[in-house]
């Protein structure tokens, strides 16, 4: 069973780990990675126990979206 | 952890155990036992690895300092994964988890070994708190100093970069500040003349919500309102929960709320006939000590499985009132029973597990134990308080304190 809900919100992202964490009871972090989240995972778990928390986020947010043009063409100026 | 294994102990173990307490006199007078959690070092035994029994801690690394008179530790403050301990001289030693700065030894490593904090050699530290990855101390002239995580603004400094060396918070520069409460992401301070101000993530409400705006974290302290006229005498802070005990032994809560209850952006006073004279926090749930007994609120594997609580519920009445009959039924105090009429004289709370002192000097757990933090010699959960051995613990029962960190134990003798 889950041990907790937590909203994407109150994790704190970790570039070290490259994931989104939370505390957890056991001393380490709960952790769920952007792919798990693109993914449509919910379960962020500790490497140090059993125990397990559901993230709640808007799977939008993180849903792949169509690649988008982010260079812009360049303007021929001469 | 029964005591049949005392009585069944052969002569050949019984040498083995005097040779034991010779090796530990060598290294120097026990003053402390740890157990849990202790992959960051939060132990203190120099070994970053689990603990299922109780460890002896010796002074002698304590001694190494410049100091000639040897350090008595009289609190130890335990957090995520660290230990703040607190000398009767107003001296400080930290250990554990470190990278966030929350030792306060100007690094961002952890420390396996209990560890002077040089910092305030001329200072008298006369209150300390642990957080999640953040520490609080306040000297005898009332002023306040933090170090670690500041991500949320829990330090109160009105920025949000952590500090691997205590910083003075110039807020209270002009104030008292009598004691600090650390929670997971937020402080709470008490301030001469019985202010209560709090600092750090509001997400839940765990530092009021005096703001008119609603706001997600606050790097300033604000005042927290709602305690009325009440002489407050006791801050705690764990999780996203805050609580405050006034001189008459009331409790006010305020946070998250327990057992799914929603939260409270403001002081509830707990409304019992109790007078509650201790209070610890978890991350699930709160224990009080009153006149000997304890009693908890919420809890996570605290208890049977059978979806009652108990399974003998002794549901202490609460005092009927209109303005929180809606929420009587998750605010309810229930007895902690199996203490076989042994009185209670100290109680502590981990992230979820709890422990506690009986008058004449037993050690008690319960609550989680996956990693091995109820000292019972294994991993298992346990609904009920029960005995944690520490050989020789009848000599030095009456001096003992009980200090729990998130999965982890600590046990201090006065020495």
């Amino acid at each position: 069973m889950s041990y907790d809900e937590v909203e994407i919100e109150d994790m704190e992202w970790s570039e070290e780990l490259k994931a989104y964490t939370y505390p957890c009871p056991c001393g380490d972090l709960f952790q769920i990675t952007m792919d798990d989240l693109r993914a449509g995972e919910e379960i962020a778990r500790c490497p140090s126990c059993s125990l397990f928390i559901t993230v709640v986020y808007n799977p939008e947010d993180f849903a792949d979206k169509p690649q988008k043009k982010t260079n812009p063409q360049p303007i021929a100026v001469a | 952890m029964d005591a049949p294994v005392e009585e069944t102990r052969s002569t050949n173990e019984d040498d083995d155990h005097d040779d034991e307490r010779e090796e530990e006199e060598e290294r120097g007078e026990v003053w402390a036992w740890s157990w849990g959690a202790g992959t960051d070092g939060q132990l203190g035994t120099g070994a970053a690895r689990d603990e299922h029994l109780p460890q002896p801690l010796s002074l002698n690394p304590l001694s190494s300092s410049a100091s000639s008179h040897p350090l008595r530790v009289s609190r130890v403050a335990c957090g995520g994964a660290h230990a703040v301990a607190l000398t009767g001289d107003g001296r400080v030693l930290t250990w554990g988890r470190g990278i966030h700065g929350q030792l306060g030894h100007g690094e961002l490593e952890n420390c396996l070994q209990p560890k002077p904090v040089q910092f305030f050699e001329s200072f008298t530290v006369c209150s300390v708190s642990a957080g999640w990855n953040h520490s609080g101390f306040v000297t005898d002239e009332g002023h306040l100093f933090m170090c670690g995580d500041n991500s949320f603004g829990q330090l109160g400094t009105g920025d949000n970069q952590s500090y691997n060396l205590p910083v003075e918070v110039l807020f209270f520069a002009s104030k008292h500040v009598e004691q600090i409460a650390c929670g997971m992401r937020h402080t709470l301070a008490l301030v001469t003349g019985d202010l209560v101000y709090g600092f750090g993530s509001a997400r839940h409400g765990q530092i009021g919500n005096s703001v008119s705006k609603p706001q997600k974290s606050c790097n300033l302290p604000e005042v927290i309102q709602g305690f009325g006229s009440c002489k407050i005498v006791g801050l705690f802070a764990n999780g996203d929960h805050s609580a405050a005990l006034t001189a008459n032994g009331e409790l006010y809560i305020w946070g998250r709320g327990f057992s799914g209850a929603s939260n409270d952006l403001h002081p509830r006073l707990l409304h019992s006939s109790l007078r509650i004279s201790q209070v610890a926090l978890g991350w699930h749930h709160a224990i009080v000590l009153a006149d000997g007994e304890v009693y908890m609120l919420g809890g996570y594997r605290h208890w049977a499985a059978s979806g009652s609580h108990v399974v003998n519920p002794v549901r202490h009445q609460s005092v009927p009132s209109a303005a929180c009959a809606a929420v009587s039924d998750v605010r309810t105090l229930e007895k902690v029973s199996c203490l076989d009429g042994e009185r209670v004289v100290q109680i502590a709370a981990g992230a979820e597990h709890s422990a506690l002192l009986t008058e004449r000097g037993k050690i008690m757990t319960w609550g989680w134990g996956e990693h091995g933090q109820l000292g019972l010699g294994n991993t298992d959960d346990q609904t009920f308080p029960q005995i944690v051995n520490i050989p020789n613990w009848r000599s030095f029962a009456s001096t003992l304190g009980i200090y729990c960190g998130s999965g982890f134990t600590v046990v201090t003798k006065s020495v």
